[in-house]
């Protein structure tokens, strides 16, 4: 059981940026991710547990995507309506779940989920491959294969359809070196259309707090072709972690401090170009364990006040989220609350 | 008054009396001015640079005294508002926690005696408590 909750990270992996990726309707599950490398969050700068070698000098950085995580961890995420969530592993390898979502603002809807997770071991907590699958009430499909091909290559494919066309197909491969990681990425390619997307991420320990990487976007269509660039960079200290990333896109830059046990901190300042805005929000995740309570909340500069409350009612494995999101511009008030069972 | 009028001799005693008639008529046109607009006129003593001024003053505090009153109204809801969703559930656990915590404390020290429930009592005073908080 242990191992296939490992396996279903909370948070989902961010869609290729620059792609028409998924149509409003379907959003990413919260099944779905990467399955965390055991010191995966590098408070300390240490690197995945398999490559820590106690003789080098330079961990591994961890993935790309993972720069800007800690901080976005700490922010509430928005939700409305009621959710039902019940999760029911059947074995060690396989875990089901079913989710119910009645909605105020679209359609209500009811998603079931798969997990697989297979035998090789190559960590405390991992285990390849990974098979995560949902569908919709109404035919849309998501799905994730993630394996380990070698000790330092990983590999994961994604599908994601529209009831029955598929929206977005892609394939990935990482490569995690001694100090360094490299991943390539195609995103719906499509050989006889001549259209496709592919994105190599390059991200370098210089020193072992200092991270230094960057990110190149080539998309093409049938008549038009382009590519940007983004760097980034990512100091890891005890306390905090700052990152920046700065590319044609725009300006992303974030910051993550740990204050106790219990309370954690984010700052996140992001400018974009292409709309030609600029926002800043702070958020705050507090943890009281013994009340088995995560509270997270954010002020953004936008106006919008957000918080969730996740509350574990301890003698049943039952949790409730509750969260309230206010836009004080707009006056525009959204809450809603989820159970989940198992 | 120099013009003498010839009065029919049903008019009354022989007296001033136009000359009153038209200090009637005066007064009665003062008297159709309000206590306010004579009181308005009274400012017009003051020279000009003085009353505008004065003028410009009192609508400028005036101005500021609504914005501000607005901005203070919309200050209040935003901030109770906010104050609600983020920190008003946070102090109700942590509150609903101590008192559990001072119940469990409470039961503690009837079933076990006085000391117990205090942390670092003791020792070898009573048996030590079974179950850890």
């Amino acid at each position: 059981m242990g191992s296939v909750l490992a396996a279903s990270s909370p948070s989902p992996p961010p869609p290729p940026s620059a792609a028409g990726s998924a149509s409003p309707g379907v959003t990413m599950p919260p099944g779905f991710g990467m399955p965390p490398v055991p010191p995966a969050a590098p408070p300390t700068g240490s690197g995945a547990g398999k490559e820590q070698r106690a003789e080098n000098l330079l961990p591994n950085p961890g993935a790309f995507d993972e720069c800007h995580r800690k901080c976005k961890e700490v922010f509430p995420m928005q939700m409305e309506g009621v959710r039902l969530v019940v999760n029911k592993g059947l074995s060690n390898h396989f875990q089901v779940n079913h989710s119910l979502l009645l909605s105020t603002t679209g359609d209500s809807s009811y998603r079931f989920g798969a997990t697989f997770v297979g035998s090789k071991q190559t960590g405390p907590a991992e285990f390849f491959p990974v098979m995560v699958g949902d569908m919709d009430n109404s035919g849309s499909l998501n799905s994730q294969i993630i394996h380990q091909i070698s000790s330092r290559i990983r590999s994961k494919v994604a599908f994601q359809t529209q009831q029955q066309k598929f929206v977005n197909w892609q394939g990935d491969a990482e490569f995690r070196g001694e100090d360094f990681t490299a991943m390539v990425t195609f995103g719906n390619p499509d050989v006889l259309a001549g259209s496709g997307i592919i994105i190599t991420h390059y991200l370098q320990s210089i020193t072992p707090s200092l991270a230094l990487g960057g990110e190149l976007v080539y998309h093409r269509r049938p008549g038009e072709e382009g590519s940007v660039l983004s760097l980034v960079g990512r100091y890891t200290a005890s306390d905090f972690i700052a990152t920046l990333t700065l590319g044609s896109a725009g300006a992303h830059a974030s910051y993550y401090h740990k204050a106790n046990e219990q309370l954690q901190v984010g700052v996140e300042f992001e400018a974009s170009s292409r709309m030609q805005d600029t926002s800043a929000s702070f958020g705050y995740q507090l943890d009281v364990p013994k009340a088995n309570l995560q509270f997270k909340g954010s002020v953004d500069s936008n106006w919008v006040v957000g918080a969730t409350l996740e509350k574990k009612l301890l003698p049943l494995p039952l949790s409730l989220v509750l969260c309230a999101f206010l836009n004080h511009q707009k006056n525009k008030f959204q809450c809603g609350f989820g159970i989940t069972i198992g | 008054m120099a013009e003498v009028e010839e009065l029919s001799p049903a008019s009354g005693p022989v007296a001033t009396r136009p000359p009153e008639d038209e200090i009637d008529d005066d007064e009665d046109e003062d008297l159709d001015e309000t206590l306010v607009e004579r009181l308005w006129g009274l400012t017009e003593m003051f020279p000009d640079p003085v009353r505008t001024a004065a003028e410009v003053s009192v609508q400028g505090s005036v101005s500021l005294f609504k914005k501000f009153y607005s901005f203070s109204r919309s200050a209040l809801w935003v901030g109770t508002t906010s104050f609600m969703i983020l920190v008003l559930p946070v102090v109700f656990e942590t509150e609903r926690l101590q008192l559990e915590q001072q119940q469990l404390q409470q039961q503690r020290q009837i079933l076990l005696g006085p000391n117990t429930g205090m942390s670092g009592g003791m020792p070898g005073m009573m048996p030590p408590a079974p179950a850890k908080m």
